[in-house]
């Protein structure tokens, strides 16, 4: 069944790729609040702060897409379903590791 | 508009509260008689709430990156002027956690697709927790946020 190969690789990916696209903001796009426009991937500030988020989420939808379509070839006898949940995991748990600094001023 | 985007928002996430709540008791902690409402919450068909949870979780996903741009101009700076590091430092993991549960839908999805495989039984309960947590501390975490201050 394709989707019991496809998921678990997807969920893995997206959560690797979002940590890695937030850590050297590596967004797809970036939207500019205060004057209200959008710029194609990582933009410097336009008269107020710029917005990375959105941009991030697009990068690991689309990496995690390109990675689970690559490795298919690999998951002919089936990937392993524990990466879909285990990777996730240790992702939000690394995410409370690198934003630790705003807890410990 | 703001205004009433954000009590939406809140609906939303109180109807998937309440969603994953459920199925995370249910395959967690199940009863198999529903007698008073302890059991009776813990007694539902889990995967039926399946569909209904991705959904909300999307459609809660978009209404908070609708109003997100109105946080990041009037909330999150009067949060880093009044040095709230540990209030801004939670909507930054609520974020990052939303979008890790959003890329975990398929995955979710999957494993809860009926015939039911006995073999994804711990997959259910991991997935499951996982959006619980998340759906949880996203949701007190915004509450308090919006407790400190509104966005109008």
């Amino acid at each position: 069944m394709l989707a019991a190969r496809l998921t678990p690789v997807f969920a893995a990916a997206f959560a690797i790729v979002y940590v890695i696209a937030e850590q050297f903001n590596i967004a797809l796009v970036t939207y500019h609040p205060r004057i209200r426009e959008w710029g194609w991937l990582t933009e410097a500030p336009r008269n107020g702060p710029g917005m990375y988020w959105f941009g991030w989420v697009g990068t690991a939808f689309i990496g995690a897409l390109l990675i689970a379509l690559l490795s298919l070839p690999l998951t002919r006898k089936g990937a392993p379903q524990w990466i879909g949940w285990a990777v996730p995991l240790a992702t939000m748990a690394a995410f409370v590791y690198l934003l630790r600094a705003f807890f410990f001023r | 508009m703001v205004t009433t985007l954000l009590i939406l928002h809140g609906l939303c996430a109180v109807a998937l509260l309440g969603a994953i709540t459920h199925q995370t008791f249910a395959v967690w902690w199940p009863s198999r008689k529903a007698g008073g409402m302890p059991s009776a919450f813990r007694a539902v068909h889990a995967a039926r709430f399946t569909n209904g949870i991705i959904l909300l979780f999307i459609v809660t996903f978009i209404l908070g990156g609708v109003i997100y741009p109105p946080y990041r101009l009037a909330v999150r700076t009067y949060l880093e002027t009044a040095r709230m590091w540990s209030v801004n430092g939670s909507f930054e993991l609520k974020e990052q956690f939303a979008a890790i549960g959003l890329g975990m839908l398929p995955f979710y999805w999957h494993v809860w697709r009926q015939p039911l495989d006995e073999a994804l039984r711990g997959a259910r309960r991991a997935t499951c927790a996982i959006l619980f947590f998340a759906v949880w501390f996203g949701f007190l975490t915004g509450h308090v946020v919006n407790n400190v201050r509104g966005i109008f």
